[in-house]
């Protein structure tokens, strides 16, 4: 069985994020790129179904992502990938949401596969339009926000959760399923996997290849970011110190009073 | 783009205000386009929404009872609204930002080779263009998108970034035709947790509980009464979920919901950035919490340091009294 994980490569979530005012885009200099957070739970999800299943399964890792980036997908090598595929072009740069989805799209076509797993949402931008779109173009049924996975006949049960509970979903191979935050902690690195990852391969995947008869990038997308703003600036919030309850109880209901709340 | 088209979210039957929010918002996006509002609804339960529908300022509903929307995992939606999509033309689609709303959006978009704006809170339309106005990074930044006039445009918006008004309807309720019968993704069990509680992205107060409360109790005893008193719904960080004191369902931020009620209150809850992120647009910004340092006394119009399991029933007393329940 051939399992692919989609990973993200993004600034660290936890840097101070800011916009380059000329090219609207997320500046990246100076900081760190990671593995996307969710894409961690999609590869933890593929690796455990490797395990399972057994025999000659593999599990791939495609990103769309800055050739340069590349080396940072070694840490999902290291966890247990078998290789990785980067697509990278600098025709890419300022894709929207369409036009990512379609150049993923056709690279993931040529990378066969029974199963295709997508982090939940990405840490930098989040849509959540990626997946859907993908499955869409790939002609796969689309299960999302798995949080148990069965496989058993080339059939799927999933386990996945709703805004107001969970659903089981069955469907065929092949599929594309996203991962819920719920499916269970990312493994780390060991040691002996570290030491294996440096001699797995990263293959690179050009534009060139995919014969696309749309462009991407600016020019392939459909939406246009014309400004961006700070969003209004709260004012400085009142601190109250309530060492007694009824006078703590008391400021909030004042407050209540005061915006109408009550 | 002239017209917008509405998908009219439900739950077998059971209405999101979401929905009476972006039909009140078509009507007025679609008067600035000089085109019509419309609305699509399928599944189980749909002719009684249409019914619901037709007060609001639409110009048609389209409706198909097909219970298979129901049976298989939004395929049918994807495809429904595929087919009144083409009806309508090139349009502006609302959807509501929602997990269901995310998945059908991204799929409408291949099907429709359309361009798509997420978590929009406003709108700017000038002659046939359309700009969506929406916070990225976590609110950090706030963008406006423009769409491509003369094709399709998506825009996941936000619960309660509009107002829901019923004044002007005059909407004819049209039957779409059946789409197909099968799809792979079948439901098997669709189980709902936590039932009859207010959405939480659609609550208009949201008390929202912290790994503070120690335990599954306080929630009950503690936080419902409260948001009883307040006409809201009760809400929690990660740390709350993680530990099963509540479903992943009431979980806000970065990987939870996110909310902009007109009141948040946080009771034992830090404020780390990813919970942040789920909240900061909130209307006010109440929090109870024991150290005075929290951060997130830095994003609270007011902080009131102190034990919340002694100030939250004072509170809850307070605001029954003054509601004329005294106890
Ligand atoms: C990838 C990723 C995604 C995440 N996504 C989310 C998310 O979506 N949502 C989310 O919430 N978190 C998320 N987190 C976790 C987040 O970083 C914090 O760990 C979490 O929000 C902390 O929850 P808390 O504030 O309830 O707990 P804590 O940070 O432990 O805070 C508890 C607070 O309660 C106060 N307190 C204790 N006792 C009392 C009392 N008697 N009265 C009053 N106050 C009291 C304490 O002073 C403290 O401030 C995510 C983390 C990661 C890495």
């Amino acid at each position: 069985m051939k399992i692919v994980v989609t990973m993200k490569l993004v600034p660290d979530p936890n840097a101070e994020k800011k916009i380059d005012p000329q090219t609207k885009r997320l500046v990246r200099t100076g900081v760190e790129t990671v593995l996307n957070p969710y894409d961690e739970y999609a590869l933890e999800a593929g690796l455990q179904l490797k395990e399972r299943v057994g025999g000659d399964t593999r599990v791939t890792i495609f990103s769309m992502a800055p050739d340069a980036l590349k080396e940072t997908l070694r840490r999902a090598l290291a966890m247990g990938a078998d290789d990785a595929a980067v697509l990278s072009d600098p025709a890419l740069e300022g894709s929207d949401v369409w036009a990512t989805a379609y150049a993923m799209a056709h690279a993931l076509r040529r990378l066969e596969f029974d199963l295709l797993i997508v982090g939940g949402l990405t840490d930098d931008s989040s849509t959540g339009a990626v997946p859907g779109a993908l499955a869409e173009h790939l002609g796969l049924p689309c299960i999302t926000n798995a949080r148990k996975i069965e496989l058993a006949d080339r059939t799927l049960t999933i386990e996945r959760e709703t805004d107001v509970g969970y659903q089981t979903v069955r469907a065929p191979l092949p599929a594309l399923l996203t991962t819920a935050l719920t499916f269970g902690e990312p493994r780390y690195a060991s040691l002996k996997g570290i030491m294996g990852a440096k001699k797995k391969a990263i293959a690179s995947i050009g534009l060139a290849e995919l014969s696309l008869d749309s462009a991407v990038g600016s020019d392939g997308s459909k939406t246009e970011i014309e400004s961006f703003a700070p969003p209004a600036a709260r004012g400085q919030g009142k601190t109250v110190e309530a060492p007694d309850a009824a006078a703590g109880a008391s400021a909030i209901f004042d407050f209540l009073r005061e915006r109408k709340f009550v | 783009m002239k017209n917008v088209l509405v998908y009219a979210e439900h739950r077998q039957g059971a209405t999101r205000k979401v929905t009476f929010e972006l039909a009140t918002q078509a009507r007025t996006l679609a008067d600035s386009l000089g085109g019509k509002a419309c609305a699509v609804v399928v599944g189980s339960g749909a002719g009684a929404i249409a019914q619901q529908l037709a007060p609001y300022p639409l110009d048609a509903i389209y409706c198909n009872e097909d219970s298979q929307v129901d049976a298989f995992l939004l395929d049918p939606v994807v495809d429904y609204l595929e087919a009144a999509a083409s009806l309508v033309g090139a349009s502006l689609i609302l959807i509501p930002n929602t997990l269901s709303g995310r998945d059908i959006a991204g799929r409408l978009m291949v099907k429709l080779r359309a361009g798509i704006v997420a978590d929009v809170v406003d709108f700017e339309i000038a002659g046939e263009s359309v700009v969506c106005v929406s916070p990225k990074l976590g609110g950090a930044i706030t963008t406006r998108c423009a769409l491509r006039p003369g094709e399709f445009g998506i825009a996941t918006v936000r619960p309660n970034a509009f107002q829901a008004a019923a004044s002007g309807g005059t909407a004819k309720i049209e039957q779409l035709p059946t789409a197909r019968r099968s799809y792979a993704a079948a439901i098997d069990n669709d189980v709902e947790e936590g039932t009859g509680e207010l959405a939480l992205e659609e609550a208009p107060v949201v008390v929202a509980g912290g790994r503070g409360l120690g335990g599954p109790e306080p929630f009950e005893t503690l936080l419902k009464p409260l948001a009883r008193a307040l006409g809201g719904a009760v809400g929690a960080s990660r740390a709350a979920a993680d530990a099963g004191w509540v479903p992943y369902s009431l979980q806000i931020g970065q990987t939870g919901k996110t909310v902009t009620p007109n009141l948040y209150i946080a009771v034992g809850i830090s404020g780390a950035i990813q919970h942040k992120v789920g909240m900061r647009s909130s209307g006010a910004i109440v929090a109870i919490n024991k150290d005075g340092a929290a951060p997130i006394g830095e994003f609270s119009d007011l902080l009131v340091v102190g034990d919340a399991f002694r100030i939250v029933p004072e509170l809850t007393n307070l605001i029954e009294k003054a509601k004329g329940n005294a106890t």
